[in-house]
């Protein structure tokens, strides 16, 4: 591409370094504040609060024990964060085995092509994800339209219930989860070097070793950052899980979400969202080392 | 015709408002309450009648509001709690008490809801609108007879039962049904009541509290225990929706106005509690929430079809017997808790 990338822009010239003066701060400075005000002081808040204890009102008690920690590592809720991780997982690996040959072909066609394809990906984003989950709530519904188009083709006698399944749940997942797995594989792709391609089939490979040892590695960057932000979110969500699971099989989002809306436990719930964000870390160093070991 | 009008209404808001930023300082009013619940049409002729701006904030679910109210981050003029939470704000000293003679309209209000045990007297809140937790079942697929809980939560209804998604209730059909009063949620009890909850609950099928009524509505479940204004909407949309107040014991919700501690404009807030007295005002809410509705005087102005639904105005019904929650502070927690576990289990 032409334009020169902000990394370019930004990064300081071998003049600015000698003598690092106000200017690179001052560029950084609302970057910096955003980050303090809006993600280190709520986690610090947030671990401090995990601390706490709180009265019958629900109003926090500043003091410091493991009490809520304690609690946490009882096997209910280690069970309810064990089915959300696996709920997570399967909705990461169906995004994959979904995305990456839609992100491909994206990625390989026409330039004009491309563009419209991408999207036709993105456009969902547009309709928030509780309407389009709701839609397709009257989808699955035992009155709804798929049962109405099976029964209507004689192929059921009776409705089926897929609404209020696990089925329905990581349905919704996927479905809305999906553009986060294809827009970063498709980065790849595009960047792919299609003259490495072809070496390899030059020198013999056949499709199948050329797509492990060639295209496979050069896009293992895109494959890992979708995995990231498909699998992090999906553990932590609770909307799309209540709506679609009918809320029979509690999520640790679903659980989180309780302490501070129904139980008036938010040292509780702050608590668990430690052990969250505890997992999100692990996933990210995951993730940062599966970047590293990528061939440049 | 409709729209004209709603235009002619925007335009007559810009411009009193343009007047109004003209000469004094505009008062603003600002209402903490449900999401769904005070209706827009409400709120603008409010505004329209008396040039006070209403600012919305909306919650959805009492201890939400608690939280946020408590963290004293913003100041709300009138917020909108249930019964066992104005039980609560008051033994905490967080509400004002209200200025009766401000509030004339308070006369329409049935003799039942003048002196609830939450709050005799309407001491510090004012009823917005009341109503019941019972069966509805689709009575073109259920036989029935269905009188209480026992006839819902059956093995031939396995997979095929909504239930609200609220721990505190689905307790207190426990303890009704094991013959305890439902705000006497001590460890003990709870034990008591955990196999026949460990049993029911293994048949349900969908817990919602916003919109049980999707379900139904949808087929995916023949019969549930829900709000009543969720029943009396799939009442009006289909007649088979039959509801029950349940055998065992019933109880009723009272949701209200009141003005915490923290309000700026405490005389604003008295107007507009006087303004949802009105009868045609408390009429327009029924009209959009068919719940139990506490004016009497509105009652009178309700359709027929209105007045006759059963989930709404339950026929024979006798207010009195009804139980209501009592703020049960901490243990609240326990109570999530026991839902939670029986649920993964």
């Amino acid at each position: 591409m032409a334009v020169p990338t902000a990394a370019a822009v930004l990064a300081p010239g071998p003049s600015l370094q000698r003598r690092a003066g106000l200017g690179p701060w001052l560029a950084v400075a609302p970057m910096m504040g955003w980050l303090l005000l809006f993600v280190i002081v709520p986690t610090l808040m947030l671990v401090v609060i995990s601390f706490c204890e709180r009265d019958s009102l629900g109003r926090v008690i500043y003091s410091f024990n493991f009490e809520n920690y304690i609690r946490a590592f009882d096997w209910k809720w280690l069970k309810i964060l064990g089915i959300s991780v696996w709920y997570a997982f399967l909705t990461t690996v169906i995004c994959l085995v979904l995305g990456y040959p839609v992100a491909y072909f994206i990625g390989r066609s026409s330039e004009r092509v491309r563009g419209l394809l991408i999207m036709l990906v993105m456009i969902p984003f547009w309709t928030s994800f509780l309407i389009r989950t709701y839609a397709w709530i009257s989808i699955l519904s035992q009155e709804g339209l798929l049962n109405a188009a099976l029964m209507g083709l004689k192929l059921t006698a009776a409705p089926i219930g897929f609404m209020y399944t696990p089925f329905a749940v990581v349905l919704g997942l996927v479905y809305n989860f999906l553009p986060f797995m294809i827009l970063p594989i498709y980065t790849s792709v595009e960047k792919l070097d299609g003259s490495l391609i072809e070496a390899a089939y030059d020198l013999g490979a056949r499709p199948a070793r050329v797509f492990a040892q060639v295209v496979l590695p050069l896009t293992q960057p895109g494959i890992a950052a979708g995995i990231l932000l498909v699998f992090v979110p999906a553990i932590a969500m609770f909307a799309i899980t209540t709506l679609m699971g009918g809320g029979s099989n509690p999520t640790i989002g679903e659980v989180i979400h309780n302490q501070f809306t129904k139980a008036r436990n938010q040292p509780f719930g702050a608590a668990l969202g430690v052990l969250l964000l505890a997992i999100f870390i692990f996933s990210l160093w995951l993730s940062q080392r599966m970047r590293r070991e990528e061939p440049e | 015709m409709k729209k004209h009008k709603t235009k002619l209404l925007a335009a007559a808001c810009v411009g009193a408002l343009l007047l109004a930023g003209c000469g004094k300082k505009e008062e603003v009013l600002s209402l903490f309450c449900w999401t769904e619940y005070v209706p827009q049409a409400v709120i603008d002729k409010f505004t329209e009648e008396t040039g006070i701006r209403v600012a919305v904030e909306n919650y959805t679910s009492n201890e939400e509001m608690l939280a946020k109210l408590l963290a004293g981050g913003g100041s709300y003029d009138l917020i909108q709690p249930s019964e066992y939470t104005v039980e609560a704000l008051i033994k905490d000293g967080q509400l004002q008490e209200l200025d009766h003679e401000k509030i004339p309209n308070l006369k329409n209000l049935a003799p039942e809801f003048r002196n609830l045990s939450f709050d005799p007297g309407n001491k510090y809140s004012v009823p917005w609108m009341a109503g019941f937790v019972g069966i509805v079942y689709n009575s073109e697929v259920v036989p029935g007879p269905i009188v209480g809980y026992r006839d819902v939560f059956t093995d031939a209804h396995k997979g095929r039962i909504v239930v609200l998604d609220d721990a505190r209730e689905i307790v207190s059909w426990g303890l009704a049904t094991a013959g305890i009063p439902i705000n006497d949620v001590s460890d003990q009890n709870l034990a008591t009541i955990t196999p026949l909850l460990k049993d029911w609950l293994s048949k349900v099928k969908v817990f919602d509290s916003d919109s049980p009524k999707t379900a139904l509505s949808n087929g995916d479940v023949d019969l549930g225990v829900v709000w009543s204004g969720e029943a009396a909407i799939l009442f009006n949309e289909n007649p088979k929706f039959q509801w029950v107040l349940p055998a065992e014991g019933f109880h009723m919700f009272v949701d209200n106005l009141a003005i915490p501690k923290t309000a700026r404009h405490k005389e604003l807030a008295e107007k507009f509690m006087n303004f949802i007295l009105r009868p045609d005002i408390s009429r327009m809410i029924s009209a959009d929430f068919p719940y139990y509705n506490p004016n009497a005087a509105a009652r009178e102005l309700l359709t027929e079809a209105e007045r006759n639904n059963p989930a709404s105005y339950p026929p024979g019904l006798d207010v009195t017997k009804a139980q209501l929650f009592s703020d049960i502070g901490e243990q609240g927690s326990k109570v999530d808790e026991l839902i939670t576990t029986i649920k993964v289990q």
